[in-house]
């Protein structure tokens, strides 16, 4: 199964990277003249000039949707892992439906919940006769709501298959040999998990970071990398800038995904 | 299976797809099967043009026409002037169109950049001088003018604004959009134009950006997708956009819908096309070309309420739908050259300023 992965990643990730570099080490003479930009400069811009606010809004926002995330869902990951209950099926459908959203159709979905004449705004006006929270789709909650929105099903999935996979006897073990709640809490359900846990936050912060549709639709003032790429290229035929911003962006996600493996190398996957 | 696969392959793909898109934007389309040797002027065969959205300008039913008449496909291309000047850009060395259509001062600047060839349509005479460039590198097909695309329904007992000074009024806070300029080219045209309705001039943006500042208070977003439904059932009551959507809205869509052309004035958009240099099929892009001039080509853009740019071409049942004559001297037609030059400072200025620039 290696070799079909191996040549997709060559074709589709390795390649336009490379493609990209020397756009982005030396923008092509008419970017140079248009935008200042000589060898290297494309590279100063993303990560010492214009850059430093989209990367850091990009990190701050995907760390905190992939907190909220992570954390809505272990309920319900654990539910759908742990027991059997009826309507699961329905429930874990339920739950996945908007993994078939792209970000787009999410930024729409948002528009029409939390818009101007959203569905929880004319909800809120019957109820008290405000139009409450109305057109907060374009305010950075909104934004935050929409992402999370979007992760959700990504995290349940995630955190369900690898909650699955804990032994049930040690928990029994444990009580048996006569560890209390918070013992076992602290002894046995958490060093178990948070693997898990950091798996699950490591997929949904790709996943964010590599978003850009909710973006497009609902931010008004916030900017994250991908519609900073968006803008330059199409906005400014800024290739060299927006090729230096995708390398960029390509490495910190990397750079982040390794970390957190590097973190959770001791507990070395134990259900794995 | 092993988690700590799977947890990369996940934000490798991702970015692997990122990086597809940056790398080939805009070069999506790819190039039709049709053998362009194959193509005369009048037999079966395909046109590719860039920035052709069946829903804008009517080009749906423009290209619908061409291929009754001719047989010749012109496949819809969603791509914005933007977005299809940096398509022409990333292809120069592979040309995959045969033309494009943009907002003026775009297709001006895509002429400027050498992207286009030179070529003198039929019924080049009667376009007037000021709508076409002397050596066939753009000209116009039809024209708009900036205005206030009102949904009256949507603003309830607030009376509709009447002018560029009305629209900063409280009452219609959260109520404003207009496109994101540097994502759209009739927003462009309206944050170049609205300066110089306000005193400035292409070396200073600075009465322009003022107002845009205070406009920002009545801000409702700025859209970077079509936003013409939103408009149409009231999410945004107030779209500064062509007066032709607004028309559309009103006529075609039956819409709440009342277009305003602002008591201190506003400025005209045309809107132009060139041929792609290097185009793979020019002799069926010239043919396509040619015909685009002709009445009939002519009267279906009108079905849209744009301008055609030939006289006489506009349905007079059509005409008597748009605002009087009176309003329509208040039109300022503006310097496609200086439009284009200005385009990269001033939208950067509009990002740091408008965009970035209050809370929220």
């Amino acid at each position: 199964m290696t070799a079909p992965l191996a040549a997709f990643l060559l074709a589709a990730f390795v390649l336009p990277l490379i493609r990209l570099v020397p756009a982005a080490v030396a923008p092509p003479a008419d970017a140079v003249a248009q935008h200042g930009a000589g060898v290297g400069g494309s590279f100063a811009r993303a990560f010492l000039g214009p850059g430093v606010e989209p990367f850091r809004n990009s990190l701050v926002i995907s760390a905190g949707v992939s907190v909220i995330a992570v954390l809505l869902c272990l309920p319900a990951a654990w539910m759908l892992a742990r027991h059997r209950f009826r309507l699961q099926g329905l429930l874990r459908t339920v739950l996945a439906l908007p993994l078939t959203f792209s970000g787009v159709i999410v930024g729409f979905l948002g528009i029409l919940v939390l818009g101007r004449l959203g569905l929880v705004p004319a909800l809120l006006r019957l109820l008290t006769g405000e139009p409450l929270l109305a057109g907060s789709a374009y305010t950075l909650g909104g934004l935050v709501a929409a992402y999370v929105y979007f992760e959700v099903p990504r995290a349940v999935l995630t955190l369900e298959a690898a909650l699955r996979r804990l032994p049930p006897e040690l928990d029994r073990a444990a009580a048996t040999l006569g560890a209390g709640a918070v013992q076992r809490l602290v002894r046995i359900h958490l060093p178990l998990v948070w693997p898990a846990l950091v798996s699950t936050f490591a997929v949904a912060f790709a996943a964010s970071m590599g978003s850009f549709g909710v973006a497009l639709i609902l931010a008004r003032r916030f900017t994250v990398v991908p519609l900073e790429i968006y803008t330059e290229f199409t906005g400014f035929l800024d290739t060299g800038y927006a090729s230096a911003l995708c390398l960029g962006l390509a490495a910190v996600t990397l750079a982040a995904n390794g970390l957190l493996r590097a973190l959770t190398k001791n507990g070395d996957w134990i259900y794995g | 299976m092993r988690l700590d696969r799977t947890s990369w392959i996940l934000p490798l793909a991702v970015i692997a797809v990122i990086a597809v898109i940056a790398a080939a934007c805009g070069g999506g389309e790819s190039r039709p099967a049709a053998d362009a040797s194959a193509e005369a002027p009048a037999g079966e065969g395909v046109v590719v043009q860039y920035d052709c959205i069946p829903n804008y300008a009517n080009w749906g039913g423009v290209t619908a026409l061409y291929e009754r008449t001719t047989g010749v496909r012109v496949p819809p291309d969603m791509k914005g002037s933007s977005a299809a000047m940096a398509a022409l850009e990333a292809e120069r060395d592979h040309p995959q169109a045969d033309c494009a259509y943009y907002s003026g001062a775009i297709g001006f600047e895509a002429a400027r950049r050498g992207l286009h060839q030179a070529y003198r349509p039929a019924g080049w005479d009667s376009i007037p001088d000021a709508l076409k460039d002397p050596d066939g590198l753009w000209w116009t097909v039809h024209t708009a003018a900036v205005a206030l695309v009102v949904n009256t329904a949507a603003l309830g007992d607030v009376p509709a604004p009447t002018s560029w000074d009305d629209l900063l009024d409280p009452r219609y806070e959260g109520l404003v959009a207009y496109d994101d300029p540097t994502w759209g080219g009739t927003a462009y045209t309206f944050v170049f134009g609205v300066n110089e309705l306000m005193g400035g001039s292409a070396a200073d943006f600075e009465p322009g950006l003022a107002y845009l500042e205070k406009l920002d208070a009545n801000a409702h977003s700025y859209p970077r997708e079509s936003v013409y439904n939103d408009v149409l059932r009231g999410e945004i009551p107030i779209w500064i956009n062509a007066d032709g959507n607004g028309y559309k809205m009103r006529w075609v869509d039956g819409g709440p819908v009342e277009v305003v052309i602002p008591r201190e004035g506003t400025v005209s958009m045309p809107l132009v096309m060139g041929m792609a240099a290097g185009a793979p099929r020019p002799e069926a892009a010239k043919a396509y070309l040619d015909w685009l001039l002709t009445p009939a080509a002519q009267s279906e853009f009108a079905q849209a309420y744009f301008r055609p740019v030939i006289p006489g071409a506009m349905p007079a049942e059509i005409e008597e739908r748009f605002l009087p004559a009176t309003d329509y001297e208040r039109v300022v037609h503006l310097d496609l050259a200086e439009m284009a030059g200005a385009s990269d400072t001033l939208k950067r200025a509009w990002l740091e300023r408008i965009r970035r620039g209050g809370g929220g």
